[in-house]
């Protein structure tokens, strides 16, 4: 009883949180300045914003790796670049000059890649089904992408 | 929504009648197979919009008997390009479905938005166009 109860507030305050952030990105102003009890809930869009710059910084490891691959590869880096941009536009975040550093010394063989976009085309995927409206054709884009991309690699 | 819907409708009607007419010129039988799978799609997902514009009782466009294809398909290399114009085409007015659908709908037509772009990818590879992808599938 006690838990179910208290879930269901964490729930409410998570949808609460949610609907405050996307006001306040609207009207410019802190909401939340004056309850600032549970930590701010990052965006729903930071998990496909990070596996966007995650992805980018594969591919250019993979092509230091195996410049033969450049032709074929940055093109699709490129895209990954481009929709971490927006995705930092629309979040209101900086952009990190650096990727998120991943452990040294992993290949990134094609078919590694391959999986990367595929788990990353899930999660947009994901982002696009609950999203609101103005954010519904952006996260479709982007988990369409991820989805050709694993179809260029194959 | 039902504008948008009937617009995804119109535009898989015409990729239907692409493939019929590119279908011809290809040559190869692994091109006519993934061909005939892609109009496959098309008509399926024609009928679950014709299905769905009748629930909400639209009154969609008949579809027109004949097509202006945007060029000549002449031989392999046009065929390949035509496909790749349908399924980008296909891939934008399913776009456009995404912010006026919500649950079930939208899921379908993120799956159409998603299998366009595939298409169209594979489309790009078999004709040796690079890049093979798009940086956002859908966007006009």
């Amino acid at each position: 009883m006690v838990l179910t109860g208290g879930v269901k507030r964490r729930q409410l305050l998570g949808a609460a949180a949610g609907t405050a952030v996307g006001v306040s990105a609207v009207a410019g102003c802190g909401l939340f300045d004056e309850d600032s009890d549970p930590a701010p809930q990052p965006d729903a869009l930071q998990p496909v914003l990070d596996q966007a710059l995650r992805l980018a910084s594969a591919y250019d490891r993979a092509i230091v790796a195996e410049p033969d691959l450049r032709d074929r590869l940055s093109p699709l880096a490129d895209d990954h670049r481009a929709h971490a941009a927006e995705l930092a536009g629309v979040i209101g975040v900086a952009l990190p000059s650096a990727a998120p550093s991943e452990p040294p010394g992993d290949a990134q063989s094609v078919a590694s890649l391959r999986k990367a976009e595929q788990a990353a085309q899930k999660t947009a995927t994901a982002a696009c089904r609950t999203a609101p409206a103005d954010r519904a054709a952006l996260t479709g884009s982007i988990a369409a992408a991820r989805a050709a991309h694993a179809e260029a690699l194959r | 929504m039902n504008a948008q819907l009937a617009a995804a409708l119109a535009a898989e009607e015409a990729a239907i009648y692409a493939y019929g007419v590119l279908g011809v010129k290809l040559t190869r039988d692994s091109d006519l197979t993934e061909a005939r799978a892609s109009e496959a799609t098309h008509r399926d997902r024609r009928d679950v919009l014709v299905s769905k514009l009748a629930a909400v009782q639209a009154s969609a466009a008949p579809a027109p008997a004949g097509y202006e294809l945007p060029f000549a398909v002449t031989d392999r290399k046009s065929a390949l390009k035509l496909a790749i114009q349908v399924e980008d085409r296909v891939a934008q007015a399913w776009r456009a479905v995404l912010p006026v659908t919500e649950g079930g709908d939208r899921s379908t037509a993120l799956s159409a938005l998603t299998d366009a772009a595939v298409r169209a990818a594979r489309w790009r590879r078999r004709g040796s166009v690079t890049p093979a992808t798009l940086a956002w599938p859908g966007r006009p």
